[in-house]
């Protein structure tokens, strides 16, 4: 085992064996001990969740079109890129079902789909997706060779850019919150997820020094395309919502840009997301210090697109003078993560990082020839 | 005697006008009969005494004094419903804000009848205030669930756990719902609430209250509530009181509003107190432009 390696896993169980203490209040107290409520009903967990499915979505981009579309470039990180891929979806799975009000009830999402929710739709769509990354690592790593392996990352394929916008849709076709109702969320969540997959594999394939020159220069001007369309998305988000100046959707985004978590737009999402790993991916050449930099940088700073999407939309009250109108716990429309949501979140962080770490550990034929 | 009952008169003109003016339809409709009483026959009277033909001055007199009482009519409305197939009515409110005083009573009565939890109202009074000092206006709106016809709350939920019943309320399983709260953030009234397990003895101390130990009503399923069950974990909403409809009552926001300012009925039964409030051309719904068609009607 490496140094790195040994880093990784020390950190990983640092955070495993501290979140604990969330995931037992989670169980001792329910929910009562989130800050969400009636009034903003989704927090912290969704915002990890969406932010781990993804960079599933865009880490397994980097494997399907690796052997499905036959990028040679791309090839020498099919496996770490599946890895990834299954650890993100495991862990943002985790976050979800915690988060719901009945997690042994789960299975209902099977057994009673509703053929009009995009949520029910996702159900399915994770579990043949949950399913193919099995499959497709099993494969990778018992039958190399196997013929079945490229249709079968063809068809990963479709599925993770039907379900990367479809993750979208579960927030844009919500015409109640302004924020959310655009029919650019879909094509966001892409973007932004396949930028932030494939930064996380770039950061990984460095840290554990398996980068290759040819898939360091790939995934450079890739991710560099895809944190500029990003750009382009937000920006042609907020100026026509700004110009439209439909007074909820305006409310929102003024939370966002100016409210009391302005940092985490103009510093995280902005700063360290978008500006500055442009310009190390655009002017520091292929140096790999600066290329993990800039990996890192941009999937470690991905939650917080998702948290600008999914609180502000919530914290704008439906009807005005609702937030006086009836006091009481869970009645409020301002929203910071307690302790124990915190807690909970970097233990699924941390359970993610294990269950990849262990499957590097487990499964060597995994991993590329060290550059 | 004619001159002291013109005075009168005068006078029931003038404090009518003074409660039309400052006090709201509450006072109006509570006071009014008391001020009234005994006085309207020798109001009639004076009247005929006077002109020899019938009422020159025929005050605004409150509803309950005009034939029927609303109450009394709801409840024959009410009745009328029950008869027909459940998927020929179609229930819905009719609100009237120039008589809400923002009492709370509906608020406290839905939370005493459905032995709500703290933090979960299905029915808050939202205070509105408009304009700036010293041109201020203020009203209350209550807000019960719209019981959309086409409600987003619905379609968004991902195991049918609720739905809307022929009669136009839309309810909820608790037993199917997970909790996934995905119809909070489609509901555009803010109806929904979670129910995340708060006790009022949590914040006391100790252990529950007897009030907390009493089964609720809801559905008609009388469930005690308990930390591990549902609907702790549940969304919840106003379902328009159904158990009681279906007993032939009225809701319970209905009957403790004290300045009448709820109705209730069968909108599709065009005899109904609700139809003939509904009709008017004062009535608004909230966000009509969503195209939710609520079943909540406001007369302003
Ligand atoms: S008001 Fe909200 S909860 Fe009630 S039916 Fe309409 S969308 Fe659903
Ligand atoms: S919270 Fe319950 S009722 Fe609401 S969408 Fe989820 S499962 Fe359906």
């Amino acid at each position: 085992m490496s140094r790195t390696e040994k880093i990784l896993w020390g950190i990983a169980l640092v955070g495993f064996l501290a979140g604990i203490a969330g995931l037992i209040q989670r169980f001792t107290g329910g929910h009562t001990v989130a800050a969400y409520g009636t009034y903003v009903p989704w927090g912290l967990w969704v915002a990890v969740y969406t932010t781990l499915v993804g960079i599933s979505i865009g880490s397994f981009l980097i494997a399907a079109l690796g052997e499905g579309a036959r990028i040679r470039a791309l090839q020498p990180l099919t496996g770490i890129a599946l890895l990834t891929a299954l650890a993100a979806l495991a862990g943002g799975l985790l976050a979800i079902w915690l988060d719901l009000g009945h997690p042994l009830r789960f299975w209902k999402l099977f057994f009673s789909t509703s053929p009009t929710s995009i949520m029910g739709w996702m159900a399915w769509l994770y579990t043949v997706y949950g399913i193919l990354l099995l499959v497709l690592i099993y494969l990778k790593w018992a039958r190399p060779t196997s013929p079945l392996l490229r249709p079968l990352f063809g068809l990963g394929l479709a599925l993770a850019v039907i379900f990367g916008g479809a993750e979208g849709a579960l927030f844009g076709v919500v015409s109640a919150q302004a924020l959310w109702e655009s029919a650019l969320v879909p094509i966001r969540f892409l973007v932004e997820g396949a930028a932030s997959g494939m930064a996380l594999v770039l950061f990984l394939a460095i840290l554990l020094g398996y980068l290759e020159p040819e898939p360091g220069r790939f995934l450079r001007w890739t991710l560099l395309g895809l944190l500029l369309a990003t750009a382009v998305l937000e920006w042609s988000e907020y100026s026509t919502t700004i110009y439209a100046g439909i007074p909820a959707k305006v409310e929102s985004l003024r939370i966002v840009l100016f409210g009391p978590f302005w940092w985490v737009f103009w510093i995280f999402q902005i700063g360290l997301g978008l500006v500055v790993p442009i310009i190390l991916l655009a002017l520091s050449g292929e140096r790999r210090v600066w290329l993990g930099v800039a990996g890192g940088l941009v999937a470690f700073t991905s939650l917080s697109a998702k948290l600008n999407l999914v609180i502000p939309a919530l914290v704008v009250p439906e009807l005005e003078g609702l937030r006086m109108a009836f006091t009481g716990p869970g009645l409020s429309f301002d929203y910071f993560p307690t302790l124990s949501e915190w807690l909970l979140a970097v233990w699924v962080a941390s359970t993610a990082a294990l269950i990849f770490l262990t499957a590097y550990r487990l499964l060597p034929a995994m991993r590329a020839r060290p550059a | 005697m004619a001159q002291e009952i013109q005075t009168r008169i005068r006078t029931l003109a003038t404090r009518r006008a003074f409660l039309a003016r400052f006090a709201s339809g509450v006072f109006a409709s509570l006071i009014a009969p008391a001020v009234t009483s005994g006085v309207l026959d020798q109001v009639e009277a004076a009247s005929r005494e006077r002109t020899g033909v019938g009422p020159a001055l025929t005050p605004e007199l409150p509803e309950g004094m005009n034939g029927q009482h609303p109450i009394e009519r709801m409840l024959k409305d009410l009745q009328r419903a029950l008869q027909k197939p459940v998927d020929q009515r179609r229930w819905a409110m009719v609100i009237d804000l120039r008589k809400c005083v923002g009492c709370y009573a509906c608020t406290v009565a839905c939370i005493a009848e459905n032995k709500l939890p703290p933090g979960i109202a299905y029915r808050p009074v939202i205070t509105e205030t408009r304009g700036t000092y010293p041109n201020v206006s203020r009203r209350f709106i209550p807000r019960p669930c719209m019981q959309c016809e086409n409600p987003p709350c619905v379609s968004v939920c991902p195991v049918q756990a609720t739905w809307k019943r022929p009669d136009g309320i839309v309810v909820i399983n608790y037993d199917q719902c997970i909790g996934c709260r995905y119809c909070i953030t489609a509901c555009p009234y803010a109806a929904r609430s979670f129910d995340s397990g708060y006790f009022y003895s949590d914040f006391e101390g100790g252990s529950p209250q007897p009030y907390e130990l009493l089964p609720s009503p809801e559905y008609g399923e009388n469930r005690v509530r308990r930390k591990d069950a549902s609907p702790v974990g549940n969304v919840r909403k106003c379902h328009f009181c159904l158990h009681r409809i279906e007993r032939g009552q009225l809701p319970a926001c209905v009957l403790s509003c004290m300045g009448r300012a709820t109705y209730f009925g069968d909108l599709n039964d065009p005899q109904s107190l609700v139809s003939e409030l509904a009709s008017r051309p004062n009535a608004f719904r909230l966000k009509e432009e969503m195209g939710t068609e609520p079943k909540v009607f406001y007369l302003v």
